[in-house]
């Protein structure tokens, strides 16, 4: 489905419709006459965001290039920096939310305690697929060291 | 670590645009690559080397920076 957009389209276009959900939780969720006015507002706001990253992702810069789906490995590496520290943030978030959930009102926690569990999750699964997980390989010469010690007793 | 991008970009009257066009990636990559801010990965050294006609040993040294430091 991918290919069918353009690059430079497809992130502005996953973050508009990201927008769109929220709108479509909020008018789903809501009752009386809230509803529909802030419904039209993040809906409004998302489309925005949206035509303001399409513009942005066609810039001659490291964010214009991420944002346009078109980034060369510095800039890649620059992403997943961004991205690591995002999730930093967010683990740092989570726990100050437990903290202060738990010293104020305890039966608030769990969306905290939630959010810290799942990015302690995405982190251990992290190591997991990107290296902690690689099996012992043999190198084939551990056999040989083994039965001609350079150590005699 | 050194390297001589800059130096045979200007040799061959080429500008960081046009490097960037030949390497495939872009103008701010061969900004960070000359000023030293970026160490390529092996196939990118590779593929600066043989754009320029060199090897990578001649295009990036380690040595040079450590003699400066």
């Amino acid at each position: 489905m991918m290919s069918f957009i353009p690059p430079r389209l497809r992130k502005p276009l996953y973050r508009t419709l990201a927008g769109l959900l929220i709108a479509g939780a909020w008018a789903i969720g809501s009752s009386g006459a809230g509803r529909w006015p802030l419904t039209v507002v993040i809906a409004v706001a998302s489309l925005g965001q949206g035509v303001i990253r399409y513009a942005w992702a066609g810039e001659d810069t490291d964010e214009g290039a991420l944002l346009g789906s078109r980034a060369d490995e510095r800039q890649q590496l620059v992403g997943q920096q961004a991205l690591a520290l995002a999730g930093k943030i967010a683990l740092s978030a989570a726990y100050i939310g437990v903290l202060v959930t738990l010293a104020v009102k305890q039966s608030d926690v769990w969306p905290f305690l939630a959010m810290f569990a799942i990015t302690g999750f995405g982190y251990l699964l992290g190591l997991s697929n990107y290296g902690s997980g690689e099996p012992a390989a043999d190198d084939g010469m551990t056999a040989r060291h083994h039965a001609r010690s350079p150590v005699s007793w | 670590m050194r390297n001589r991008i800059r130096e045979q970009r200007i040799q061959r009257e080429l500008s960081q645009a046009d490097l960037a066009e030949g390497l495939a990636v872009s103008r701010q990559t061969v900004i960070s690559l000359e000023s030293g801010r970026y160490l390529p990965s092996l196939p990118l050294a590779f593929k600066i080397a043989r754009f320029f006609d060199m090897t990578v040993d001649k295009m990036f040294d380690p040595e040079e920076e450590e003699a400066g430091a």
